[in-house]
């Protein structure tokens, strides 16, 4: 409950108009009955008097008014400061300084004021303007002014790509998909071959070394196949005519009987040679390159004599060799390009290796920062509180500080 | 005729309105708030029902009044084609001092309801730009007398030509003496309303502002400055004439009606 003090009302005494003193022959007038006038001379009196009661009763309306605002904005704002000072008297022209105009209420008082000062009439007048009631602190909303959002999206979207790197992002090179395949080729061939050997009934035992190769041994082959860089990549030591000779000659059989005879060798040879065929024996010794040449030299030679195989100096049909042409051009490009995708690949690899020790080196600099930061405001504190800061802090700053110059020399060499 | 507002009821309501302000000690506890703003509502009702009443009042009087008003002008207009006799050529002094007063006296006062500013033409409140005098209506009227010297005379309106933009204008001072046609820079419209030095103070003149004022017991209007404003509806302005004759140039306070008091615009002392 608000102290007395507070209340702004005045509680007016409303002074009623002495009919009788004020206003006589008003009164006379009411006293008459209906049937006696009212002379036209008593016109002016009673205009007088009529103009003082209606000035009465107005001033006590406004006051009235007045009061019941106060009133009403007391209880719906109760323990507001501006209401300390509603109803005391205040000069018209002083309104506090508040964002919106206010217009001051001005409480009058039932008597008779001074009269009106110079240019602006007291409060202490009666009757005062009932004037226009402003709230300052406005409930209106300040409308929200729309956030600039575009630099948040904008660096939302590019954070991806600036972001550190991590291994894990860096893929392997891995290999490349042909050879995947031929791998997977391989050991395919296998398992279809150990399955049919299943199936023919051969001996277990023969499967047994044939099961046993793994992943491993493909790819040695592979790889040895790769180092021949004169063969084709399914590394067929012999030539292209012997091959055919032999496929002819020999019958394809995936199962080759392992025997110590050099055509079994060169069969079981032949069958990886084909490519097709996966029953690698284990590891043999490979052909020494000259050997199987020679071979392949007299072969040719023998098949011509035969007239088997026509001289090989004929050159090829103009179409094929078109299309061949066309192929081999291709190839070349292809050869090419995924030369160069390799170069590319190996270059991001080892960009991407300095950007993440670049990045370590940078993490040590923020961290180095931090201690900086430390031994600053530990330094700030002792100064506030007057002291010189002591040696040790002293020197715990020079050395954060040089460490952390020394790093940000790694980060820029 | 008429029937007065009920008085008796009000100071039933008043003596009502006072118990909780006697007691101030519990009058501001929400119960007597409630209570007070009930009461004060009702009283605000009776208040307005008193001033409507009221003004009903004053509206039929001035009703009757402005009859009157036509009736003389019509007399007058009527006397003035009859030859037959002199119209009152030579009011006596004091007759037409009286109603001079009386004029002054019954110029309607304006209560304005809250929140009504006074109109052009009440008190100090200046007419509009356009405003054009009624026949009938009271002015100060600057006439040149036959010796060259410029007077600003009380004069009533005859007649307005919209064609010339000049007032034909009588002096109120015996009717007999010549028209004046004068153009509207010359002519001054006197207040139709008091101002209410209570409700609408900014509507007086203030203390030291140079207004014309009618000197008393003449017709003629003279340089003044204001002394003091009215403190009621019924007081006058109190004035100090520009006079030559006193010492400081300005003579003792003198009471003039607030109808008779009207802004002066003329530069400098003529």
């Amino acid at each position: 409950m608000s102290e007395l003090k507070d209340c702004p009302l005045q509680f007016h005494d409303f002074k009623s108009v002495d009919h009788l003193k004020v206003c006589p022959r008003y009164t006379a007038v009411l006293a008459r009955s209906e049937d006696d006038g009212i002379g036209i001379e008593e016109l002016d009196t009673l205009q007088l008097e009529l103009e003082t009661l209606l000035s009465s009763a107005s001033r006590r309306l406004r006051v009235l008014e007045a009061e019941t605002q106060i009133l009403t904005d007391w209880q719906d704002k109760k323990g507001d400061r501006r209401f300390m000072k509603m109803g005391r008297d205040h000069e018209l022209g002083a309104p506090p300084k508040h964002g919106k105009p206010k217009k001051q209420k001005l409480e009058g008082k039932a008597g008779h004021g001074p009269g009106p000062g110079p240019g602006r009439p007291k409060s202490k007048n009666l009757q005062p303007k009932i004037q226009e009631y402003e709230f300052t602190d406005d409930p209106i909303d300040v409308p929200r002014i729309p956030k600039n959002d575009a630099p948040n999206r904008f660096w939302a979207s590019v954070e991806p790509y600036c972001a550190d790197i991590t291994n894990e992002e860096i893929p392997p090179l891995g290999k490349h998909y042909s050879q995947r395949w031929a791998q997977e080729d391989l050991l395919e061939e296998q398992k279809d071959g150990a399955r049919a050997a299943a199936v023919a009934d051969k001996k277990k035992g023969l499967m047994g070394p044939l099961t046993e190769l793994d992943t491993k041994d493909v790819d040695a082959l592979l790889k040895k196949s790769e180092a021949q860089h004169e063969q084709p990549e399914d590394g067929c030591p012999f030539g292209a005519l012997t091959q055919r000779l032999l496929q002819a000659l020999v019958e394809e059989n995936i199962i080759s009987p392992m025997e110590d005879s050099p055509i079994p060798d060169m069969s079981g040879k032949e069958s990886v040679a084909d490519g097709a065929s996966t029953s690698p024996r284990n590891q043999n010794k490979p052909f020494s390159v000259p050997h199987t040449k020679s071979l392949e030299s007299r072969i040719k030679e023998e098949l011509i004599a035969q007239g088997l195989l026509e001289s090989e100096d004929r050159p090829a049909e103009d179409s094929e060799d078109e299309v061949l042409a066309e192929l081999r051009k291709r190839q070349a490009e292809l050869k090419a390009l995924s030369a160069h995708n390799r170069t590319k690949k190996h270059d991001l690899l080892r960009l991407a290796k300095e950007e993440v020790s670049r990045q370590e080196l940078r993490q040590r600099v923020r961290m180095a920062d931090n201690e900086v930061m430390d031994a600053f405001r530990k330094i700030m504190a002792a100064r506030q509180k007057k002291r010189t800061p002591t040696k040790k802090e002293k020197d715990q700053a020079w050395k954060t500080l040089k460490e952390r110059e020394s790093i940000l020399k790694l980060l820029d060499g | 005729m008429y029937h007065g507002p009920r008085v008796g009821r009000f100071p039933h309501r008043r003596t009502a309105h006072r118990a909780p302000s006697a007691d101030q000690t519990n009058a501001v506890s929400p119960y007597y708030r409630t209570k007070l703003r009930g009461l004060y509502t009702t009283a605000k009702a009776d208040a307005e029902a008193e001033c409507n009443i009221l003004r009903k009042a004053l509206d039929k009087i001035a009703e009757i009044k402005s009859l009157l008003e036509e009736r003389r002008i019509a007399a007058k207009i009527a006397g003035l084609y009859n030859d037959s006799e002199p119209p009152r050529k030579t009011m006596r002094r004091g007759v037409l001092m009286t109603l001079l007063q009386q004029s002054a006296m019954t110029l309607p006062l304006w209560i304005g309801k809250p929140g009504d500013k006074p109109p052009p033409l009440c008190g100090a409140i200046p007419a509009s730009g356009d405003y054009v005098a009624k026949p009938g209506d009271k002015v100060a009227a600057r006439v040149k007398a036959v010796d060259g010297d410029e007077q600003w005379i009380l004069a009533e309106v005859v007649s307005y030509s919209h064609a010339t933009n000049k007032y034909e204008v009588d002096d109120i001072d015996e009717e007999g003496k010549e028209r004046h046609t004068l153009s509207r820079r010359r002519i001054i419209p006197l207040p139709q309303w008091k101002a209410n030095p209570e409700t609408d103070p900014e509507a007086l003149f203030q203390k030291e502002q140079l207004v014309l004022a009618l000197y008393p017991q003449t017709t003629c209007f003279y340089r003044a400055l204001i002394h003091t404003p009215p403190q009621r509806p019924q007081d006058d302005y109190s004035v100090l004439f520009e006079d030559t004759s006193y010492a400081d140039g300005y003579s003792p306070p003198l009471n003039v009606a607030q109808r008779y008091v009207v802004a002066c615009k003329e530069p400098k002392k003529k």
